[in-house]
């Protein structure tokens, strides 16, 4: 992930800010310019919760350059509480933790760094929420 | 298909990791064979094809490169990328240039460099394929997406994900008689049971391994059809909406199911018609939805027909003839040239040890970006 790049998305990385549709309600994350549902070009944007649950996982084992030091990690489709679905890591989990249909909830983590003098990316990762 | 379009020259390098061959090369290589093969046909427009070049820090603009190289002076050329639908994507766009009759004879040509790459450099630069953002930006590259999928396809048909193993080892059963195949030999259960976990369940065992490759075909307006002709009968090429969720969650590929059913009626043919076929293999998951949308399984009975045999040499429906990409190996902008090359090796009776028998129709599709694009053509 470029440095530039995580800049420009800094606000749906640490906050989950997607879109909104003016004109049918539609609620896309990542953000969207134009509906993908009705057309329309007036999107506004609309923080979504950062609840969900948890509809597949798996535990990887190799990754791709930047993530290797993560490795084993969990990734995930969390579908969250308004409906669109999310590629995350699950972070702060033991394997007992994590099942299909578990509900999560976002947290803000270190994704990858670029090298020892290069940026650090912070977004978005999800973790199990407390029972009760 | 407006006008027949014939297959008149074709051309292959082995799917290896050819060291003392860059992509340039294995372009030449490729495009020199087809030109041989070809009777003299003298195309006036190159397509070429490639998916990762550019992103690996390779040549740019492979078209124009290609055609200097095998001494093409004055040509129209183009380069077509769609990730590892590329190959499928240039003949497609070939064969509305002979249609349209703005040339008489294109040729179209697949190549890709990867072995000079580290593997996690490779794995990188594949994710982009993916929604590069969102999804590679985050860790989920083509093997963790194939994960996903196998967990969530093993829990709701109620599988054991070893049945995963008889889609690999049909590929394999058949590309140890390609003589051009990456990864010539057979695959035990043993080997497949036991072999490195990527992204649980998937294995190494379920990945088509990355190779260098090229392939090529010379096409043109067809004249009237001989017995020893080989034929574009129908093409299309559809895409969907983009992310991995979609095909995850509902088990299913829209866009190849739709981009069957199109190819097939524009060559007024069905599937029952074909004599055999060449689907996206570039996972056992996606080898399972690609079967399961193209219509010769159930939902979830991929797996069942394979394990009975279905799919072999000898079956009712072979596939991946001589090895697919898992055994034959994935150069990912030749995948799609791979598949019709091979298919007209089949459809002339010049398969050799891979050929089946009666071999009169074929049906090849290749996918780009997790099923999110869908090129097929049916030829005979």
């Amino acid at each position: 992930m470029h440095f530039a790049r995580s800049w420009r998305q800094q606000s749906s990385n640490l906050r989950l800010v997607g879109s909104r549709c003016a004109s049918c309600d539609a609620i896309f994350f990542p953000e969207r310019i134009r509906c993908t549902g009705c057309g329309s070009s007036e999107l506004k944007d609309y923080r979504l919760s950062g609840r969900g649950t948890i509809s597949t996982v798996t535990r990887v084992f190799e990754a791709p350059r930047g993530f290797e030091s993560q490795v084993p990690y969990f990734a995930a489709l969390v579908e969250l509480e308004e409906g669109p679905i999310i590629c995350a890591m699950l972070t702060d989990v033991d394997q007992e933790d994590v099942s299909v249909g578990k509900k999560v909830s976002m947290v803000t983590r270190r994704i990858l760094a670029h090298g020892d003098d290069g940026p650090i990316i912070y977004a978005y990762k999800f973790t199990p929420e407390l029972e009760g | 298909m407006v006008d027949r379009i014939e297959i008149v020259g074709i051309g292959r390098t082995c799917a290896k990791e050819r060291w003392t061959r860059g992509l340039v090369d294995l372009a030449v290589e490729a495009a020199g064979a087809a030109l041989d093969d070809g009777g003299g046909v003298s195309p006036s427009a190159v397509i070429v094809s490639n998916a990762l070049g550019g992103a690996l820090g390779d040549q740019q603009n492979l078209g124009t490169f290609t055609a200097s190289h095998i001494g093409l002076g004055k040509v129209e050329t183009h380069s077509v990328s769609s990730d590892e639908a590329s190959g499928g994507a240039a003949l497609r766009l070939a064969s509305a240039l002979v249609g349209a009759g703005m040339h008489e004879a294109v040729l179209v040509v697949g190549a890709e460099k990867t072995s000079d790459a580290l593997p996690d450099e490779l794995e990188s630069v594949r994710a982009n394929g993916l929604d590069a953002t969102r999804e590679a930006g985050f860790g989920f590259g083509p093997a963790v997406a194939s994960g996903l999928g196998m967990q969530r396809y093993v829990a709701q048909h109620g599988i054991d994900r070893s049945l995963f193993y008889h889609l690999a080892s049909t590929a394999h059963l058949h590309g140890a008689r390609n003589p051009f195949a990456f990864l010539p030999w057979e695959l035990s259960f043993d080997q497949y049971i036991h072999s490195p976990v990527l992204a649980d369940p998937l294995t190494v065992c379920d990945l088509a391994p990355n190779c260098d490759g090229g392939a090529a075909v010379l096409i043109r307006k067809g004249s009237e059809r001989s017995s020893s002709s080989v034929n574009i009968l129908g093409s299309a090429s559809v895409s969907a909406p983009t992310g991995i969720s979609e095909p995850i969650i509902s088990l299913s590929l829209g866009a190849a199911a739709h981009c069957a059913t199109l190819a097939l009626r524009d060559a007024g043919l069905s599937i029952g018609d074909l004599s055999f076929l060449d689907l996206h293999d570039s996972s056992s998951f996606i080898a399972a939805l690609s079967i399961e949308a193209v219509g010769l399984a159930k939902p979830g009975e991929a797996l069942l027909l394979a394990k009975d045999g279905h799919f072999r040499f000898d079956g009712p429906a072979p596939l991946w003839t001589f090895g697919g990409l898992k055994a034959r190996g994935n150069a990912p902008g030749a995948d799609g040239l791979y598949q019709v090359v091979e298919a007209t090796l089949q459809l002339r009776g010049d398969a050799g040890k891979s050929q089946i028998d009666g071999a009169d129709r074929a049906f090849v599709q290749c996918l780009g970006s997790f099923g999110a694009t869908a090129v097929a053509h049916v030829l005979g």
